[in-house]
Parts: structure tokens; sequence; C-alpha cells
């Protein structure tokens, strides 16, 4: 992988490239190196000596033959006849042998071949099983038809390459049938012309009258050879598919790894302007986005790196004479010292919710777990220290991931207005499918239902007498939020109950 | 109030801070609570004084110009110098716990009450002076829990921080300074809770009842023992 990184457009095109040339081997392994698919071909005088068979057969036990390879069946109604010149001779035989009147046969054939202007390639010999199915395969080689003969039916164009069993003994063929040529066991094929006068026929249907009236019909059984081909030709093309979807899979995971890794880095830039920035991976055009994105997490920390230098910088102007004045009163008498102070305290909580609120970036801190009941004990623990009435119904350890610092502030706040507008504040904790709820309720006058939003909006106070700047809420629901949760208002008899929604 | 008779008593002070009222200011209130104050403007001044008179405490102010006071922190501290409590402009949690966690003994932000200063100074010269405790390390370990000082976090051993309220940290932390000595009700009062709140030997016991909560574990051992009588004890011994 260059530095740079390809395209997607790039990898689309090998993805496509990789998918043609899977299809191309395996088309390729069916036609080159599977034999070409065996076509149902027969020889006639074979398929009418087994035909002769199996009527005298049906004729003597009333049964039809089985496991021949041919489907049997007997009918009252004659099969309609078909049209096949070629196999004339055929029929005319077969009526002579079962002594029958020709229209009391019939033999009909979807392909009929007249096979001397076929060559075959003589593969192996099958005679363990005389002229059951003799096993064409089409040869790409043609010769020349010889005498200009054309056969009729589809295969006029192609060429036979068949293995042809030895024909079985016959006591009377007609046409004669010539013995086939010598043929060797094995070795490599030969060719060799087929016998001339051999009739190859395919997609039959004989029938004949049995004695009873019923007609006795053989079709044509199923070709299993070819079912094999078939398999062998399924096979090949499942393997290809199969190469082909583990290297899509490869492929796919390659292209999209870098881009879930991105939107990790992304989400964590997002979070935390201090993470490790984004690597640069992957496609050019990925690569080019973590750039974009490394910029503007520069520049964001740039941005905070001022902002938090202005605020120490205000924070100390503030403080610096704040702490003058504190000390001053010192000196005062006793009774003034007092209410000084209170005053100094006053403005210096104002300094720091504000200041706090400026500062206040949800994302600075690093989240923990953290046990969200024992930070509710603590915080109304603290309050009871003070001599405040702020009570906790303590529950089981409850674990949530955030900022401890950041929870407590959230808390805190929720508290610290709780008291303000009322005399106790009454902190419940639940679990309910997931999240986790904190009920901060208080005994004061409640919030009007048109105020229920606007309180948590920065600077807004209910009681303009109260204290603070009203940046409490606004800082909690942006802590809540910034963990996933929420902060709502729930309506409740008297006092308010602000309920806090965390993920668990 | 330590009368000038005893000179030798007296704790010696050095205030450093760039603001000269707030240094007076300090100097006076300290003086007044029976310290021998110095004060110096900046972290070169503060130097010049260590050399010349050495200090038993330093107040430091955290912005200053040239040195700040963050890293004249550290490198006292790095030095094992005398104990340091930062007196700051920011005031926020986060701003406590990077003091803390560089080195100072205490921090208070201003503005603060002159008077918590003073106590919060005598504790830390107490502390100081009951030696092993002189230098705060960051956290302390004891049965798999880890006591953040800094952060006045406690994390269990399955790494969950178990917030504690100012007192169980206090407390707890007065434990762990002192393991393995019997902890009377009042000295842990002393150690544990504001001088001025008032607080009762009963509050002792709920608080404890608090912190053995927050430190049960199923199958855990036992950290904080009660001695009939006497008071407590806290069994585990801490290590750094």
């Amino acid at each position: 992988m260059t530095r740079e990184g390809l395209p997607i457009a790039a990898y689309l095109a090998m993805l496509v490239a990789l998918a043609l040339g899977a299809a191309f081997v395996a088309v390729f392994a069916i036609v080159i190196w599977l034999p070409p698919r065996p076509p149902d071909v027969m020889r006639a005088d074979i398929v009418a000596d087994q035909f002769e068979a199996g009527y005298t057969h049906a004729r003597e036990t009333g049964e039809v033959l089985r496991g021949d390879g041919m489907a049997w069946r007997l009918q009252r109604e004659p099969p309609r006849s078909g049209h096949a010149p070629h196999m004339h001779a055929t029929h005319m035989h077969l009526a002579r042998q079962l002594a029958l009147a020709p229209e009391q046969v019939r033999v009909d054939a979807s392909r009929v071949a007249r096979s001397d202007v076929l060559v075959f390639r003589v593969r192996e010999m099958r005679s363990h099983m005389p002229g059951h199915q003799a096993e064409v395969i089409i040869d790409r080689r043609r010769r020349a038809p010889e005498a200009g003969e054309e056969t009729p039916g589809e295969e006029t164009r192609s060429q036979f390459e068949i293995r042809i069993p030895e024909p079985p003994p016959r006591v009377e063929a007609t046409p004669p049938v010539p013995p086939a040529p010598p043929i060797p066991p094995t070795g490599p094929p030969m060719f060799a012309p087929a016998p001339p006068g051999v009739v190859l026929v395919a997609g039959f249907e004989i029938a004949a009258q049995l004695p009873d009236g019923r007609w006795l019909v053989m079709r044509q059984g199923r070709n299993w050879d070819e079912l094999g081909w078939i398999a062998s030709a399924a096979t090949i093309i499942g393997a290809a598919l199969a190469v082909l979807s583990v290297l899509a899979l490869l492929f796919a995971r390659r292209l999209t790894r870098p881009i879930r890794n991105f939107s990790d880095a992304v989400q964590a830039v997002g979070v935390d302007p201090q993470s490790e920035p984004v690597r640069e991976e992957g496609p050019s055009e990925l690569r080019g986005a973590a750039r974009a994105v490394n910029t503007m997490q520069a520049r964001l920390r740039a941005l905070i790196a001022d902002r938090t230098k202005t605020l120490a910088a205000v924070a100390h102007d503030m403080r610096t004479p704040l702490m003058r004045l504190r000390l001053a009163a010192e000196n005062a008498p006793a009774e003034q010292r007092e209410r000084m102070a209170k005053e100094i305290g006053e403005v210096e909580a104002l300094v720091a919710s504000f200041i706090a609120f400026a500062r206040d970036d949800p994302a600075e801190e690093a989240r923990v777990r953290l046990d969200l009941s024992a930070l509710l004990q603590s915080i109304a623990d603290d309050h009871t220290a003070g001599g405040r009435n702020v009570s906790f119904a303590e529950t089981e350890r409850t674990v949530v991931t955030g900022q401890s610092l950041g929870l407590r502030r959230l808390f805190a706040n929720l508290v610290d207005n709780a008291l303000k507008y009322g005399a106790t504040a009454r902190i419940a904790l639940q679990r309910s499918d997931g999240v986790v709820l904190v009920d901060v309720e208080d005994d004061g006058p409640g919030i009007p239902a048109e105020e229920r939003e606007s309180v948590f909006e920065p600077f807004v106070r209910l009681n303009h007498g109260a204290s603070g700047a009203g940046l409490g809420l606004a800082a909690a629901r942006a802590i809540a939020r910034a963990h996933g949760g929420d902060i709502v208002i729930i309506e409740t008899p008297r006092g308010a109950k602000f309920r806090v929604t965390l993920p668990e | 109030m330590a009368p000038m008779s005893q000179p030798a008593s007296r704790p010696r002070v050095l205030i450093v801070d760039d603001d000269a009222d707030i240094r007076a200011g300090l100097a006076e209130v300290f003086e007044r609570a029976g310290f021998k104050a110095a004060t110096a403007g900046d972290v070169a001044a503060m130097e010049r004084a260590l050399a010349a008179s050495g200090a038993d405490l330093i107040v430091l102010d955290l912005m200053m110009p040239g040195e700040d006071g963050l890293s004249a922190c550290k490198r006292l501290s790095g030095r094992g110098g005398p104990p340091i409590i930062m007196l700051s402009a920011l005031g926020d949690d986060a701003d406590r716990i990077v003091g803390l966690e560089i080195g100072a003994d205490d921090y208070l932000a201003k503005p603060c009450n002159p008077r918590e200063l003073v106590a919060r100074a005598r504790a830390v010269l107490r502390r100081a002076q009951e030696g092993d405790a002189g230098s705060p390390a960051d956290a302390v370990r004891f049965a798999g829990f880890r006591l953040d000082i800094a952060r006045r976090e406690l994390h269990d051993p399955d790494g969950v921080v178990i917030p504690l309220s100012a007192g169980e940290f206090r407390l707890l932390r007065a434990f762990v300074e002192r393991h393995g000595r019997v902890l009377s009700r009042e000295q842990l009062l002393d150690y544990a809770f504001d001088n001025d709140a008032e607080v009762f030997d009963r509050a002792v016991d709920v608080q404890v009842s608090r912190l053995r909560r927050k430190l049960e574990r199923p199958g855990g051992a036992e950290i904080i023992r009660t001695v009939r009588g006497e008071g407590y004890l806290f069994v585990v011994k801490p290590s750094p």
C-alpha cells in the first residue's frame, strides 16, 4: 500500500475484476476441465431391444419392468404418435418382433440423428452395461459430412464423442447393424467413424399394445450421468463462489476497517479533543478526511488552550481583589467582618459559577466507572455535615461510566438548586431498563409548567432575590447530556422534582 | 497563642504571592496566629529566602509572573523541601487535583477564609511532624483498594471509583496514615473533622460505619476493626 492510498473507485474496480475473474475461471473450468455434458442419446436398435424385452416381461407377468434405466408404465389410451422419419425402420422392426400390427406400436422421439455423419471418440468400453445409455459427448471437431448427408436435428451442427458399448447380440436387425469397429478398452481417446446405419435417439417414447388392450409405454429414464455432470459443474461454481465470497469478505474488511477506525477516532476526537490524532490509513479519500479532522483537532486544541489561558487570567484578576478584601475584613470588628465575608463569599460564588460555566467542557475529563450511589451518598453527607437537610435513600451499588468531577458537579448543582428554593432536598436513585434515574426533589414552591424548559437556560433565575447567576441547572444539563443522558422536570404535587437519566 | 518568649516553637511560614497587599495581609494573619512569617514576591525571591533562612511551610500562589507556582511546587517537593499549601485563584476541583498531584500538601482557592488557611497550615505541619506522612504519596493501596489522595477518591479492587464525602476521606486518610494504631474517637474527631464543626463521638461511629460499608466486599478481609472501649484500628498495611 502506498503512502497516499488508492481511491475507493480503485478498490471497487479491483473487486469487480476479481468477481469477473472468478466467474471466468469457473466457466473456464467447466468448459475445459469437465467433459462436455453428456446428452441422452441412445442407439435406436438397442432401445428397440430393450423395449422388446420389457414388452415380453409385461405380457408374461402383467408387470412393468423396473430398474433398467427406463420409465415404464401401463395405460388405457394409446399415447400420442410422433413423427420421427428416421425411426421408421425401428418401428417396423419392433412391430415385426412383437408380432403386432404397425399401428399397435408407437414410436416417438424428440431428437433423432443418423450417425453416419458423426465421428465417435471412443473412450472406454462399458460392456457390463450393454447399450443402456450410450455416453455421448459433443466434440468440437467436425468431420466433413460424408456423401453430403445432413442429418436432421440439432446434433447436425456438432459432432459426438461417444463411448459406444458393444452392441448386444441381435436376433435380427433391420437394417442390419454391422459390428462396431474394434475399440481398445482403455487408453487415449481415439476416433472411429460411427457404424453405418446406426440411429441415435433421445427423448424417446415407445409404446405397444398388450394383448389385454392396454398400452405399455417406455420412456427414456433419467440420465444419471447427466446429473453427475451437473453436480460437478455445480461443485465448480460453488467453489468459485466460496473463493469469491472469502475474497470479497477480506476485501470488504480491508476497505471498511479503516473507515470504522476512522469513525471511532473521529468520535473520540468529538468527545475528547486531546485524544490521539486520527491515523491516516486506508483509501486516499479517507486519508484526506483524516487529515482534515486532524487539522480541525489541532485548531480545537489551540482554541481550548486560548480559552483556558483567558479564563485563568480572568479568574486571577477577579479573585485577587476579593482576596485582598477578605484579608482587609480580618481587621474589621467581628460583626462587620462576618457580613463582609458573607458578601465576598457571594461574589466569589458568582465568579466561580461564571468561570465554571465558561470553561465547562464536559469532554475534558476522563471517564471512569463510578459507584453512583456512593457519589450521591457523599454529596448528601457533605451537606448534612454542613447542617443542611439533604437525604439520600440508600440503594445497592450502582456503577455507571462517567466523569467523576462532572457527575459530582451535576448532582451538587441540583442539590444546591433544591436548597436555594426549599429547605430540604431528597435524592433517590433507581434503575430501569438500562438507564439510571436520579430524582432530586425539594419542598420549595415548585416550578410553573411554562418555565420548565427555560430554567435550564443560562442566566435564568426564577426567584430574582435568590443568589447565584442562574448557571447551575444549565451546567448540570450540559453535563448530563455529555454523558448521554438528560435532565427533565417531573410533575409532582409540591416542590420541584428534577429527574436525571443516565445510561447504565 | 504562642507568646514571644518561645521563639523556637514558632513555625516559620514563607508566603509567596505577587500581590503586595495579599502578602502583607497573610503575613499579618499568620503572625497573629503565632507563626513567624516571611514573604517573597516571586519564585526567585522565594528561593533566596529559603536559602537564607529556610521555612517550615510555604504558602504558594499559583499564578505569578516569571516562574509560576506549579513548576516551583514541583521542583520543591521533588527535592524534599518544606510542605506547601497552594493558594490559587483557580478554584476548580480540577485545578485542586492538579495542584495536589504535583506535590502540594494542601490547596486552597482564593478568596479563602484566612483562619481556615491557618488551620490547614497547622494540619499540614502536624502531618509533616508525624514523620512518615511528611510528603504524602499520590495514592495509597490497601487490600486491593487505592486511595487517590489528590482526587479524594477511592478505587475499589475492580477499578470502580467510590466517591467519598469530605468527612469519609479525612477519616480514611487518618486511618491509612496511622495504620496499625488504635485511634480513639477523640483523635479521629481531631484528625478527621473540621475543628469548628459541632460533632460528637456518635458522629465518628456513623462516619466509620459508612466508610466500612464502602470498603465492604463479599469475602473481603476486615479493614477497620472496632476495639471495644478504645476506638478503631486500621488493620491492613497500606503500601504506596
